[in-house]
């Protein structure tokens, strides 16, 4: 597992599901099971924009991109821009 | 008894032309018809490089096309026609193309890829059932997989419109109809399961809009922004029949783009220059918490009038917030107002900041007084014990609101009862459902199963007496969520109790549920029951359950009547739980 899926999965366990014994790997779906609601996408945005530190454009990511870490990072690699 | 005045708008100031009154047509085609062709109606916007744009005479073009269409599928003056399709031109057009065929339009939520296509129930059989519908109108895109698994009925057919219709040579005209018939059904919530078709007349609609539009004070030269979905009056009434009625500029992205990058919105306000927008309470705080303090930097929101919060209850803290993180932006405090709205009432039955000087008046009140006593004390603001509330404004004009006590008795200002609701305009009925209508209504009156007080002619809203669940602005049914989870081999059938739990850090409530087991050795596997149940939720109904709680056999409180007891149930789990507790601190859960 790289780093930054590392990275990805610590904060959505500990700051986004907040249950106790969860554990989660790269491929767990999460939005289409139910484990996190696509409101708490946005905060799972930033911090992808952080841990790859790419810049994700408004409008070019849909709910479906992000449903387990390892589409989250493909998503950033394929839509991001390099922050300056 | 307890009357609210009605406020005099106060005079708009600048040269702007003045609008034409809504009551000036007679039906929403009417109004449709008197916009000057060339005026812009829809930006949509999807990303940086797709935006769409019409004016009101390329609106007209689409509408006649899609006419044609549903002509051709046999639609008629008076058959209902439910749409399925994704936010967005198209499916305005298909919509006011019904209005102009006389026939009666419903807008259901679009499945998103959540939808589990083996357990797709997506609830149309009985909506379409419900409403007699003759035709169920899905976009070109609509997932393959999933047109097997609607299920219309016999009497009803699917059929696929697409964007580009040609319009035809000679455009369809308005129809000559009855004000006073129905022109569209709002549906009153998200889920499915005991969703209620709220039939409006398009006099009910043109009265509506005559209101709001004087009570927001509108002038030729606002333009509203929105990403509420169109199946919701907030965004059906104030963001679509609105702008059309008044001959005004919308802005719009759809809620599942807003939802990944909620500082579009501000992107797109600042951009296009937006003056008027409506968001649920929880967008604040939603808003100030995700964008970058650098991404701020980029945003002027100087042309905002009004940023109404609407739909769910007001927090103080929520839009001090919002305006905390905003106000370097050239936000003016008095652009943050105060709405209280409802489908059975077109849309908005008080406003606050008529005078567009004022912020919502606020109340400091004794938090343990309104619970256990149900009257609001006032008490010194910051004051230890004491509770913010936010006034959801004063009546609009034709509107009157009482708090009745539970036998009906008017309560005097300050007490906590049920809002009743009589308005100029008021649904027709739930449509097909004589029953719930005779239920909901009481001399005319519209009882609203929500809780509040008046005081200086304003209300405050508080909670509801009714068990809604209402997340991020979407109303939900605890029933829908209860029905699913009772389905669970290892549930005891009917021992689930689903509600709201104010969650302050999102600034909306969170649904909780809590279940008994058949068998207490089922506890051993709490954890595959839990996601198992959460995944089957999200999966029928698109929402999300924060946590359900299993416990043993005779765990839930049951009422005389030997159903669940809900409010008792509900605060044996907070006392056992105390992280619900925890998180909801601030709020008021009534």
């Amino acid at each position: 597992m790289t780093p930054e899926a590392q990275q990805m999965i610590e904060y959505i366990v500990e700051e986004v599901i907040r249950r106790p014994g969860t554990q989660i790997d790269e491929n767990t779906p999460l939005v289409s099971s139910g484990l996190i609601d696509s409101m708490s996408l946005v905060d799972i945005l930033l911090k992808l924009e952080d841990v790859t530190r790419n810049r994700i454009p408004a409008g070019k990511v849909q709910a479906k991109d992000m449903d387990t870490v390892e589409l989250m990072l493909a998503t950033s690699q394929r839509v991001g821009k390099p922050r300056l | 008894m307890n009357e609210f005045k009605i406020h005099t708008p106060a005079s708009s100031t600048g040269l702007h032309t003045p609008l034409t009154s809504p009551l000036a047509f007679r039906t929403i085609p009417e109004a449709l018809e008197a916009a000057p062709a060339s005026q812009p109606f829809v930006t949509m916007w999807k990303n940086e490089q797709e935006v769409e744009s019409v004016t009101f005479g390329d609106f007209r073009a689409l509408v006649s096309g899609q006419a044609v269409f549903l002509r051709e599928h046999g639609v008629t003056s008076g058959d209902t026609v439910i749409l399925v399709m994704p936010q967005g031109i198209s499916l305005m057009a298909v919509f006011t193309a019904a209005l102009y065929l006389g026939a009666i339009p419903a807008i259901l939520a679009y499945p998103n890829f959540k939808v589990d296509t083996s357990k797709y129930r997506f609830g149309l059989s009985g909506v379409s059932a419900n409403l007699k519908a003759h035709l169920v109108v899905v976009d070109d895109a609509f997932p393959k997989e999933l047109v097997a698994h609607v299920s219309v009925g016999d009497r009803c057919n699917l059929a696929k419109t697409r964007a580009d219709l040609p319009p035809p040579q000679t455009p369809i005209a308005p129809p000559h109809l009855n004000p006073d018939r129905i022109a569209f059904i709002q549906h009153s919530a998200g889920t499915t399961g005991l969703q209620k078709g709220v039939a409006l007349t398009h006099a009910a609609v043109l009265r509506q809009i005559n209101h709001l539009a004087s009570s927001l004070r509108l002038t030729s030269e606002d333009r509203i922004y929105s990403w509420l979905p169109l199946y919701h009056d907030m965004g059906l009434i104030a963001c679509f029949m609105l702008p059309l009625i008044c001959h005004l500029p919308i802005v719009m992205q759809s809620p599942t783009n807003w939802v990944m990058q909620p500082k579009t919105m501000l992107q797109l306000i600042s951009e296009y220059r937006c003056s008027l927008a409506w968001i649920p309470n929880f967008a604040f705080q939603f808003l100030a918490r995700s964008a970058r303090p650098d991404d701020r930097s980029q945003y002027d929101l100087s042309s905002l009038r009004m940023l109404v919060n609407c739909s769910e209850p007001v927090r103080a803290a929520s839009m001090d917030e919002f305006l905390a993180a905003y106000q370097p932006c050239q936000l003016n405090p008095h652009v943050l107002q105060t709405c209280y709205a409802m489908a059975e009432t077109v849309f908005a039955v008080t406003q606050s900041g008529w005078n567009g000087l004022t912020e919502p008046a606020r109340l400091w009140v004794d938090a343990g007084v309104l619970r256990k006593e149900h009257f609001a004390r006032p008490v010194a603001p910051d004051a230890s014990g004491g509770l913010c509330l936010v006034s959801s404004g004063a009546c609009l004009p034709g509107t009157q609101v009482y708090i009745v006590s539970e036998n009906g008795d008017h309560l005097p200002s300050g007490h906590v009862g049920e809002i009743v609701i009589h308005s100029d305009a008021m649904l027709d009925g739930y449509f097909n459902r004589a029953d719930l209508t005779a239920n909901a209504l009481r001399d005319g009156s519209y009882l609203s199963g929500d809780l509040g007080f008046a005081l200086d002619g304003e209300l405050y809203v508080i909670g509801r007496k009714k068990d809604l669940i209402i997340v991020g602005g979407e109303n939900i049914y605890p029933q829908d969520i209860e029905e699913i989870i009772s389905r669970h081999p290892s549930i005891h059938d009917g021992r689930a109790i689903a509600m709201g739990v104010y969650n302050s850090k999102l600034g909306t409530q969170e649904i909780v549920a809590v279940a008994e087991v058949n068998d207490e050795r089922d506890l051993q596997c709490t954890m595959e029951v839990e996601r198992e149940l959460k995944m089957s939720i999200k999966s029928e109904l698109g929402v999300a359950v924060r946590a359900i709680y299993l416990k043993p056999p005779k765990w839930i409180i049951k009422s005389t009547a030997g159903k669940p007891a809900r409010s008792t149930t509900r605060e044996k789990l907070l006392s056992e739980h105390l992280e619900l507790s925890v998180d909801a601190q601030g709020g008021f859960d009534s």
